[in-house]
């Protein structure tokens, strides 16, 4: 949950709500859980943050790489709790931030150290997630996304997802043996011991189990044809 | 794929010192004498109607004339407003009075005119002079504003371009009021409201790409990041 304390410094004199597209957005669409976005701050570090942002930001103008980059470091939190209200996937959270840092760097020469930076930051953020969630739905609209489920081709071998089914089947088949087939079969294909191991660890002879083994592979595959096929 | 430390740091290692945007009023009122100038050059290179005098003295034309001119002002100051991010959408409402004004005057001087004269009023030799004025006035008013404007790409291209438009719109049918005689009625419907039009519709359809291209185009390398997002 993003809801943290909201940042009366930050919001400036245009109010919490800062914009009206910020309303028309309507975050329900993602996730109908999500209140309104709405100006408010994931990590409040002092009252006067927001004039420290600005100072940071005219610095930023003037040339001052640490103070860009302690700007940009300290509200990115900020942007990933907006990203985060519209935005289910880390991942599209983490592009949405990305986006939104871009574009305060193309556009930081239009940025007023007079004005309240919160607003500022926050009217950004609005319009990149909106062109954001808009490209979305209007690819959501014409693309399927693939799942593992979907990746089915015509050479059996990659249909790697079906091996989980076909290991289950086995272990059911293994079970259904008579004993000594059973343990042969455990010993020298699961266990991968050798002939002399089992001897050594059954107590029977090589060419014993070599017989077991045979008859053990002949009912598997009996048990695992299904009915009606040639074996 | 960049992360986020990464791209700040590409960011912060491409961050040169900016020279911070005037206000806007001081940039519309720019744009605007950019405006004024290229009428000037053009009403010197066509010269002004020949019936000028009379139609001055016509209050429907200096009505028509102040209204196009006030719609094109606060279009301007409009755009140049809603281009920063911070600037309330509200200012889209600046033009529209102006723009009430100046399309009832034509309307209704149509209306009048077209019982009067009937469908005769077409003419066509007038025509291709008048497009050639009409491409002189908005393209390079558009361009200027495209240029001037294009930190708004990533922002709202579209109410922009819209404002943008209707400005561009509202001064290229004054020029064509002061240094056409379209006095026939469906001409002045066709040049005036048609151009309007279909500036206003190009520029919102075509003004998203091409405000995207003008930001690409005009950024300075040094401040374009390697890795886009």
């Amino acid at each position: 949950m993003y809801v943290t304390p909201v940042r009366h410094d930050l919001v400036g004199r245009r109010g919490i709500t800062a914009e009206p597209e910020t309303r028309s957005m309507s975050p329900s669409r993602q996730n109908p859980s999500t209140p309104p976005l709405t100006l408010v701050a994931s990590s409040a570090t002092g009252r006067n943050a927001g004039s420290d942002w600005s100072k940071l930001m005219a610095r930023a103008q003037d040339g001052d790489r640490e103070a860009y980059r302690e700007l940009l470091e300290r509200m990115t939190p900020y942007l990933r709790s907006l990203a985060g209200r519209c935005f289910r996937q880390p991942a599209d959270v983490e592009d949405a931030v990305q986006d939104v840092l871009l574009t305060v760097h193309l556009v930081r020469h239009a940025y007023d150290p007079a004005r309240p930076f919160g607003p500022w930051l926050a009217a950004i953020a609005n319009r990149r997630i909106i062109d954001r969630l808009r490209r979305d739905t209007r690819r959501r609209t014409r693309e399927v996304a693939l799942s593992t489920d979907h990746e089915t081709f015509a050479d059996s071998a990659t249909n790697l997802h079906k091996d989980a089914v076909d290991e289950a089947a086995l272990g059911q088949a293994i079970e259904r043996l008579p004993p000594d087939q059973r343990q042969t079969i455990t010993m020298l294909k699961l266990n991968e011991m050798s002939l002399k191991e089992a001897a050594a660890a059954s107590g029977r002879s090589i060419p014993a189990l070599k017989v077991a083994t045979h008859r053990a592979i002949k009912s598997l595959r009996r048990l695992l044809t299904p009915r009606g096929d040639p074996p | 794929m960049t992360t986020t430390p990464d791209l700040i740091e590409t960011l912060v290692a491409s961050a040169t010192p900016v020279r911070r945007l005037r206000p806007p009023l001081v940039r519309a009122g720019l744009w605007l004498l950019f405006a004024a100038f290229l009428l000037g050059l053009i009403g010197i290179a066509l010269g002004l109607r020949s019936d000028i005098f009379e139609c001055v003295r016509q209050p429907r034309f200096v009505v028509a004339m102040l209204g196009a001119l006030a719609t094109g002002i606060l279009a301007a100051l409009a755009s140049f407003r809603v281009s920063l991010p911070d600037g309330s959408r509200r200012w889209l409402l600046l033009p529209l009075p102006a723009l009430a004004l100046w399309v009832s005057t034509i309307g209704y001087g149509c209306l009048t005119d077209w019982i009067s004269i009937g469908p005769q009023g077409v003419r066509s030799g007038e025509a291709v002079r008048c497009f050639a004025t009409l491409l002189l006035t908005s393209v390079p008013l558009w361009i200027a504003l495209l240029v001037m404007l294009r930190h708004a790409a990533r922002l709202r291209p579209t109410e922009v371009s819209l404002m943008g438009g209707l400005a561009v719109a509202a001064f290229t049918s004054c020029a064509l009021s002061l240094f056409h005689d379209l006095d026939a009625s469906v001409m002045i419907l066709i040049w005036n409201l048609g151009s309007a039009a279909a500036l206003a519709a190009f520029s919102v359809v075509f003004g998203r790409p091409m405000f995207a291209w003008a930001a690409a185009r005009l950024t300075p390398p040094q401040d374009r990041p390697a890795s886009a997002p």
